[in-house]
């Protein structure tokens, strides 16, 4: 069962109770909830904040694949995802993507959770704009996709 | 034929809207699009290399949201999406 949606926060806010609601389930016995959050040092460089941008179409087309892709790579077939990233400009401490995974035992569930963050750093369109306190702000360098 | 490339990431900077409108001659390619976009940084931005940059490091989406080769052949009135390198999270 998966959940992907993209929070566009000039409408709506991102809600972690929505994740703890959509994982729970007497099916599983490990839950996680992971929770990116804007941090105020990058690189040496005091962060005021972050705007994320996202081709929202190809980020839950990825959103998907990740999901599916955990069936065959880490062979998880029961799981619950929930997975929701921002765009638009977040502040310190505030949060840009929530990962929920409910397993139902503890390994699975911290595997899955590491997976579906670290691909889609890999691979998700989604990029960051960074603000700081004393220079102009800075598109921050990332992976570059290739076509399948 | 016009071109609508849709703008995310770093290429924002190349516009003050979403997007670009550029013409390519018909039968063109992704890389013919690529080479266009670079031509108009030429002009507009004084052959800005940061700009030039991303549009060499960018890969482009077509309008059903696969990401393609450089040798995908771009049909009239298509909207295309460039992808400079990502990282969200």
């Amino acid at each position: 069962m998966l959940h992907a949606k993209i929070i566009d926060l000039s409408k709506e806010k991102i809600k972690p109770e929505n994740a703890e609601e959509f994982i729970a389930s007497s099916k599983f016995g490990a839950s996680i909830v992971f929770y990116g959050t804007v941090r105020e040092n990058n690189e040496n460089q005091k962060v005021t904040g972050i705007t994320y941008d996202s081709h929202d179409q190809l980020v839950i087309k990825s959103f998907k694949e990740i999901y599916n892709e955990a069936d065959q790579k880490l062979n998880i077939k029961e799981k619950s995802v929930f997975i929701e990233h921002v765009k638009g400009y977040v502040g310190l401490g505030e949060i840009s993507i929530i990962i929920a995974v409910a397993c139902p035992h503890r390994s699975e569930a911290y595997d899955l959770s590491r997976f579906i963050i670290e691909e889609i750093k890999k691979r998700s369109p989604i990029w960051k704009k960074e603000h700081y306190k004393n220079k102009e702000s800075e598109w921050l360098k990332g992976n570059p996709i290739q076509p399948n | 034929m016009k071109i609508k490339i849709e703008l995310f990431g770093a290429s924002r900077d190349l516009s003050n809207k979403d997007f670009l409108e550029l013409n390519l001659k018909n039968k063109s390619s992704i890389k013919d699009l690529r080479e266009t976009m670079i031509h108009y940084v030429d002009q507009k931005f004084k052959g800005n290399e940061n700009y030039k940059k991303i549009i060499e490091t960018s890969a482009f989406c077509s309008e059903d949201n696969n990401i393609v080769s450089d040798s995908y052949q771009i049909t009239k009135d298509q909207k295309i999406g460039i992808i400079p390198p990502i990282g969200g999270g």
